[in-house]
């Protein structure tokens, strides 16, 4: 078994899978992560109970967070940065922002995404009006315990509106993807609103409902058939306010009428756009970029897991909006396209 | 903007001012003409809650709005206002003036049952139809329909004898909605029977039309049965918030 680590940057839900991965067959594994804690999106977001599991982030990414950190053959650099990766395969080095060297047999990136920011989208009151807020800041209220609230005055909404596709499928905002996660989500957070505060009705503002594969009763229907939310078809133009609470305009397009409804508080199902890091970790990594500034993969069907560059892999929301399920299976598939490429290398030193 | 299909447009949401001059341009009379936006401004919970209290009425907040039931109606294929997609989202955010609007259409749902087959989350409409056209009749928006009075006739039948018998129950239907009993197809119908049926049959049929027989042992039933409707009208009128008898809005 090679001696030389393999370098896993991003300490999410993928990171942390391939570090395990890795370690579990005796690989040595160098995990870096720029935050102060292990555990990716859901941790340092504070999310609240995952899809489709039910699990609580911090129990589920916990226990993954958990198992890495107790592995002697994972080096964990939290608050760290890789600031250069040169060599050719079988002889790269790469340097930490602790300054730290060493030669890895290989490099996987799983650095993950960037929540949109809905400042981006002004026209729906975020950053305006304190009732505003994202699908992330309902997760917080969730997990802390605090419960659902209005944060201008700390009182229990009466009425709640979650709009879809808050920075993704825009063209204005040059955003043209699905963020593929955002409904489930939703029609989630939704529930556990309903389930919370019963008086409280919750109405979803959709273009389509992309609750896919076994979400879709588990979520789009169990939310309307047992906890009675609505799904209103409609892309709101803009949030108001009317001094007492915010005004929810747009069209219904269903009855093909203008709609102006008084809401308590508006949620917008932000999307994942691409990590803020990436265009730094393209020129470090010297992998290229994909159109809309995710790391591009290589063919699927021949290279799972593979970047541009022989010796570089990628898993999980790195690549795109991903959920965690298969950021995991991504991150445990380029685990193995690294170590058979870790030890193709050794057979290539040997011959 | 100029209106094109004025036909499309409800007359008392088309404005025009007789004396109007906006910026120096006298724009009087049809110059001025426009549409008074139908703006929802709020959702009522209370509507759907009333209709799915009703018989038939239980899903209807599975719906999804596909409109897989208004594409196979019957009654839409002659009426195309004839939409049941679109009744039960206006029930479903409480758009209680446009759903009455269409009063005088919604009970002339057939029962074909082709949307419940149609539907593809169960929601029945069929039975949504049924209930909305009950808490149109209970909210005293329409008065009631002969598919009512024959439902109710064809009920009190059943609740007295445990049983129908169709001249009877034909007769009856018919004096109650002022109609003449000898329907020319009526006739039609009894002249081609009696010359077909067998003798036996005929005779069994003239008996009970005479003496009205009862359903063995159905002093027992008919005072469950009771009962459980009276039990059924009082829920209804409950949760639509009616006291007392008869209908009221
Ligand atoms: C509001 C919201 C709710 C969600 N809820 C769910 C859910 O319930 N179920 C579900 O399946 N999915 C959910 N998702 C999606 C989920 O967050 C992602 O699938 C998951 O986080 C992807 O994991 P990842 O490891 O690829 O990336 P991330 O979780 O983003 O982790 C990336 C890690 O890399 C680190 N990093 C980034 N850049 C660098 C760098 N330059 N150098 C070093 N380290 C770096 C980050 O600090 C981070 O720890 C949700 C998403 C949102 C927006
Ligand atoms: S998953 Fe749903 S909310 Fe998210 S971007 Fe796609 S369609 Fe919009
Ligand atoms: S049952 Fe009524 S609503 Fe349904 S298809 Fe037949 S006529 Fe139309
Ligand atoms: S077919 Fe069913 S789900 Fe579709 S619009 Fe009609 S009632 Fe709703």
């Amino acid at each position: 078994m090679s001696s030389a680590p393999i370098l896993v940057v991003g300490g999410g839900p993928a990171g942390l899978t391939a570090a395990h991965a890795l370690a579990s067959v005796g690989q040595p594994v160098v995990l870096v992560d720029k935050a102060d804690r292990l555990g990716g999106a859901p941790i340092l977001s504070g999310y609240a109970k995952l899809v489709p599991s039910g699990e609580w982030a911090r129990d589920a990414i916990g226990g993954m967070v958990r198992r890495v950190e107790q592995n002697p053959l994972v080096n964990v650099h939290r608050n760290t940065t890789v600031a250069a990766f040169e060599g050719e395969p079988g002889r790269f080095r790469a340097r930490l922002s602790n300054g730290q060297e060493i030669e890895p047999a290989a490099a996987i990136l799983c650095t993950g995404f960037t929540h949109f920011d809905s400042v981006n989208k002004p026209e729906w009151g975020f950053g305006t009006y304190p009732d505003v807020v994202t699908t992330t800041q309902v997760e917080q209220m969730l997990s802390s315990g605090r419960g659902v609230h209005c944060p201008s005055d700390g009182r229990e909404p009466e009425r709640v509106a979650i709009l879809l596709c808050v920075g993704s499928r825009d063209r204005q905002i040059g955003r043209e993807w699905c963020s593929k996660i955002c409904c489930t989500v939703s029609a989630n957070i939704a529930m556990e609103i309903r389930e919370a505060l019963p008086r409280c009705q919750v109405y979803i503002y959709y273009m389509d409902i992309r609750t896919f594969g076994l979400y879709e009763d588990k979520y789009y229907w169990a939310s309307q058939e047992e906890y009675r939310v609505k799904y209103i078809k409609a892309r709101i133009a803009e949030v108001t306010s009317d001094g007492k609470r915010l005004i929810v305009k747009g069209e219904d397009t269903l009855v093909k009428r203008p709609i102006t409804i008084p809401f308590d508080l508006v949620v917008h199902a932000i999307g994942m756009d691409p990590n803020v890091d990436n265009v730094l970790l393209a020129a470090t990594f010297g992998v290229k970029l994909e159109p809309h500034g995710h790391i591009a993969r290589a063919p699927t069907y021949s290279a799972m897991g593979g970047t541009s560059r022989p010796g570089v892999f990628v898993a999980g929301a790195a690549t795109g909006p991903e959920t965690i399920d298969d950021s995991i299976a991504q991150a445990q598939a380029a685990a193995m396209a690294a170590l058979a490429f870790a030890q193709g290398g050794l057979a290539r030193a040997a011959e | 903007m100029p209106i094109h299909e004025k036909s499309l447009i409800r007359p008392e949401n088309l404005i025009t001012h007789e004396e109007l001059v906006i910026d120096e341009v006298n724009v009087s009379g049809h110059w001025s003409t426009f549409i008074q936006p139908r703006v929802v401004t709020d959702y009522d919970e209370r509507l759907q809650e009333e209709i799915a209290a009703l018989p038939g009425g239980e899903n209807i907040h599975r719906c999804w709005q596909c409109g897989s039931c208004t594409n196979s109606c019957t009654v839409n294929a002659i009426n195309p206002d004839f939409n049941p997609r679109y009744w039960i989202y206006l029930i479903r955010l409480g758009m209680k003036e446009e759903l009455v609007r269409d009063k005088e259409i919604i009970w002339q749902c057939v029962s074909c049952n082709k949307c419940t087959y149609a539907c593809p989350r169960d929601v029945n409409p069929e039975g949504v139809m049924k209930a909305t056209a009950r808490w149109l009749e209970l909210k005293g928006y329409t008065e009631k329909k002969p598919s009512a009075i024959f439902d109710e006739e064809f009920s009190a039948q059943v609740f007295a004898k445990g049983r129908i018998e169709e001249g009877r129950l034909l007769q009856r239907f018919f004096a109650r909605t002022r109609q003449k009993l000898l329907q020319d197809w009526l006739v039609e119908l009894a002249r081609r029977l009696f010359s077909r049926l067998p003798l036996m049959l005929m005779m069994k049929l003239g008996w009970a039309s005479l003496f009205h027989p009862r359903t063995r042992g159905w002093r027992k039933a008919r005072a469950a049965i009771a009962d459980y409707v009276a039990e059924c009208e009082a829920m209804e009128r409950q949760v639509l918030g009616l006291n007392g008898k008869g209908p009221s809005s």
